[in-house]
């Protein structure tokens, strides 16, 4: 009988104590989920130091940061929404906004108040357009950040061969032909012929200075054409100047050993080859002293220059750009908390730090914040490094860089569905590396196509 | 009938009835548990592969759709025989050869204890240190095999990316399949060849027998069943081996690569999906049957 006293007791004391911490704890706190595909850790650190300070101004939301790898993002998004545990802001490609936005699982008008609120005018217009949801004046989500795409050379040995700057397919492929010396383990260029997102990017760089094209303005599906065709040839003949076997853009360490002499990158690369330190770390060969090339060339940022332009039959740029999506959770507090969010991420301190995590990888979409001062003044001095002239040429290509999603100022959000179905890389995998024909591969590619797009 | 009629009457029961309730009562745990995480997820997958799964989680019904879909994608079948040719080589490779380290780690010598620890390593090491570790091996530009193919032995000319080319991107998943889970075949089958009685060998010896003879009439039968079971469980394993196949070489599209890139890249399609792994349960429920029936006949 006193043991079942001496038990009631505990039990009532544990109650009473779970009752005075449940009433102690503070009224309402408002969990949720930000989604970076800013996954290095050093990245992690830095975006975490932005929540931490968010969290101290707002001690009513709480936001737990998770990193998810920009191709696990679909399959992440599908295993949320099934436990029902959805991200209230997510990071991700303009495609894969566009592709969320198509299977409606973000707050459409809580995106596009914010435009408003953070000004329409002040974000470069192509950008904002390349998340506007079929329905004009509404988005998706909102530009963060984007990178211009270029083919980085070696400069020194183009003036050496007495060969013209790549900014042509005929000059492009005859640097290939004449730096190609697989004997001496050098190769002429890196294209992306790995089934992964990097090759679709080299490739539609091409297309675009050919007129190559996904739909057409009426919306029809036309990337069976002529213009697609001829990219494709010509891609699979660049191809054979890659090293050895298909690749993707980790094979850009090559470049940094003085063993290729092009390769395609976006401005991500500009810390890479600046900072010796930097470049060294991502060097894949440190266990292997003994070979050739192995060492940092300090003097590889004065011997490197970008062509940003390629021209076939008429000038194509490329880009891409991320942009911040706000997820519908079906709660309003956490709607608004993400909202809270991501008009923080906008102040210009926050912005400022957040880009100068990659300082020219990581371009502003806000007009106004590429001029600040601060914006140029970069830890690393980076920008000082390639001066301001450099830097301003390379913000100004985000005004006129290119995508499939876009045509004739009309988005086609299908084109995103497509991206994140990998057709285009698998296409180009099939022809470079499993030498299937270019005609037979695009047929292929179209019925895939198709089937994404009718589903 | 009768064992449970106590339970609709109020007839005494039997001390037989009473055990076989208890007995009822206590399986039931890991029955409920086995529904709920082992049936209860097949019929689920099941019942998915004739919807049209939407990321919101609607569903619309679909019919045979996805089977059909399935099965007109001449990619499939490249995949299950790519799968029968992993399977075929991954398996009888690894028991094959553990098998032999087996034979010879149950032989007496100095520091034996030590040798069997170290081939266990290649089981034990985190498996991304591992596919990284064989990468740079083979990476066409900077790694050791072409240096030492081309700029040392000159057995070529050219550099080749063995793990990328897809002609021999096969053969390398599958040695390094084999060389990654010989040890688990070698641990299993040493445990059985130590506890073989020394005093059939010498009978065997008595008889007539030389080496060979005595492994033939004597370890074989002895160890039949070990292996039999390897077998079954390297092919269950094998079957539906993901991380080691794509993290090495994603190019080799076994049935869960198929999968993977069939229905997991871009927006998930799940009921085409749960239709694949539906078609794989029934490709390995065979498969056992007939390994099981056939050549074990058991």
């Amino acid at each position: 009988m006193k043991k079942i006293f001496i038990i009631a007791g505990i039990v009532i004391i544990v109650i009473a104590a779970i009752l005075i911490y449940i009433s102690k704890r503070p009224p309402e706190v408002v969990e949720i989920a930000f989604w970076t595909t800013e996954t290095q850790s050093d990245r992690m650190k830095t975006i975490q130091l932005l929540m931490d300070t968010f969290q101290a101004l707002n001690s009513d939301i709480t936001v737990k940061l998770v990193p998810v790898d920009e191709n696990d993002m679909p399959s992440q998004m599908a295993a949320a929404s099934a436990a029902k545990n959805l991200p209230g802001l997510i990071e991700g490609s303009s495609e894969l906004i566009l592709a969320f936005g198509e299977e409606g699982i973000f707050d459409i008008k809580g995106a596009t108040k914010m435009v408003k609120e953070i000004g329409k005018d002040r974000f470069y217009q192509g950008a904002l357009k390349m998340v506007e949801s079929p329905d004009p004046g509404n988005f998706y989500g909102l530009p963060y950040h984007g990178w211009v795409q270029g083919i980085w050379y070696r400069a020194d040995w183009f003036d050496e061969a007495g060969l013209a700057p790549p900014n042509t397919w005929e000059n492009i492929l005859k640097a290939a032909k004449t730096f190609y010396k697989p004997e001496e383990n050098q190769y002429g260029i890196l294209i992306g012929t790995k089934a992964e997102n990097y090759a679709e990017q080299c490739f539609t760089h091409f297309a675009l200075s050919n007129g190559g094209a996904e739909f057409n303005s009426k919306g029809d599906l036309i990337f069976n054409s002529k213009e697609i065709l001829e990219t494709l040839e010509y891609y699979a003949e660049l191809a054979k100047y890659n090293p050895p076997g298909p690749h993707t853009w980790r094979a850009r360490d090559y470049y940094l050993q003085g063993k290729m002499a092009m390769f395609f990158y976006s401005t991500y690369i500009m810390d890479d080859l600046a900072l010796a330190e930097v470049a060294a770390g991502s060097l894949t060969n440190e266990n292997y002293s003994e070979l050739k090339g192995s060492t940092f060339d300090p003097k590889l940022v004065d011997n490197t220059r970008i062509a940003t332009t390629i021209t076939k039959t008429r000038p194509g740029g490329y880009g891409s750009m991320v942009a911040l999506g706000l997820v519908d959770q079906d709660n309003s507090a956490k709607n608004e908390a993400a909202q809270k969010l991501l008009s923080f991420l906008y102040e210009p301190s926050s912005y400022i730090i957040f880009l100068h995590m990659s300082p020219g990888g990581m371009n502003p979409m806000l007009r106004d914040i590429a001029g600040k001062p601060e914006y140029l003044n970069d830890p690393n001095g980076i920008f000082k490094r390639y001066g301001r002239e450099k830097i301003e040429e390379i913000t100004a290509g985000l005004d006129s860089m290119g995508s499939f999603t876009v045509v004739n100022g009309k988005t086609f959000p299908a084109s995103g569905r497509i991206f994140a179905k990998q057709i285009i890389p698998r296409m180009i995998y099939k022809v470079t590396i499993d030498g299937m024909d270019p005609k037979d591969a695009i047929v292929w590619a179209e019925k895939q196509m198709k089937e994404v797009i009718g589903s | 009938m009768n064992k449970h009629a106590g339970l609709f009457n109020k007839m005494p029961i039997s001390i037989e009835q009473r055990e076989s309730r208890l007995g009822w009562k206590l399986i039931a745990p890991s029955l409920g548990v086995i529904g709920l995480l082992i049936i209860y997820p097949i019929l689920y997958n099941i019942y998915l592969s004739f919807f049209d799964v939407k990321l919101t989680g609607e569903k619309f019904f679909i019919g045979l759709a996805n089977y059909e879909k399935l099965l007109q994608d001449t990619a499939f079948y490249g995949s299950v025989l790519t799968t029968i040719i992993f399977l075929i080589g991954t398996v009888v490779g690894s028991t094959l050869i553990g098998l032999l380290v087996a034979l010879l780690m149950n032989l007496q010598f100095p520091f034996r204890n030590v040798a069997r620890a170290i081939i266990l390593l290649p089981y034990f090491a985190p498996i991304i240190s591992v596919v990284f570790g064989w990468q740079f091996i083979f990476d066409p530009v900077n790694g050791i095999y072409n240096h030492v193919m081309v700029e040392v032995l000159h057995v070529t000319d050219q550099r080749h990316n063995l793990i990328g080319d897809p002609h021999t991107a096969l053969l390398v998943v599958i040695i390094f399949d084999i060389w990654r889970h010989f040890p688990i075949s070698c641990l299993l089958i040493i445990s059985k060849l130590q506890s073989i009685n020394r005093d059939q060998y010498e009978a065997a010896a008595i008889d007539g027998c030389g080496p060979l003879g005595r492994f033939f009439h004597v370890t074989l039968p002895e160890i039949y069943f070990v292996l039999g079971t390897l077998v079954i469980l390297r092919l269950i394993w094998n079957i539906n081996k993901f991380e080691d196949v794509f993290l090495l070489a994603p190019n080799v599209q076994t049935l869960p690569i198929f999968t993977y890139y069939a229905a997991f890249t871009g927006i998930i399609d799940q009921g085409f999906a749960a239709t694949i792994s539906v078609v794989q349960f029934l490709f390995l429920s065979f498969l056992i049957y007939f390994y099981v029936k056939k050549v074990l006949k058991w």
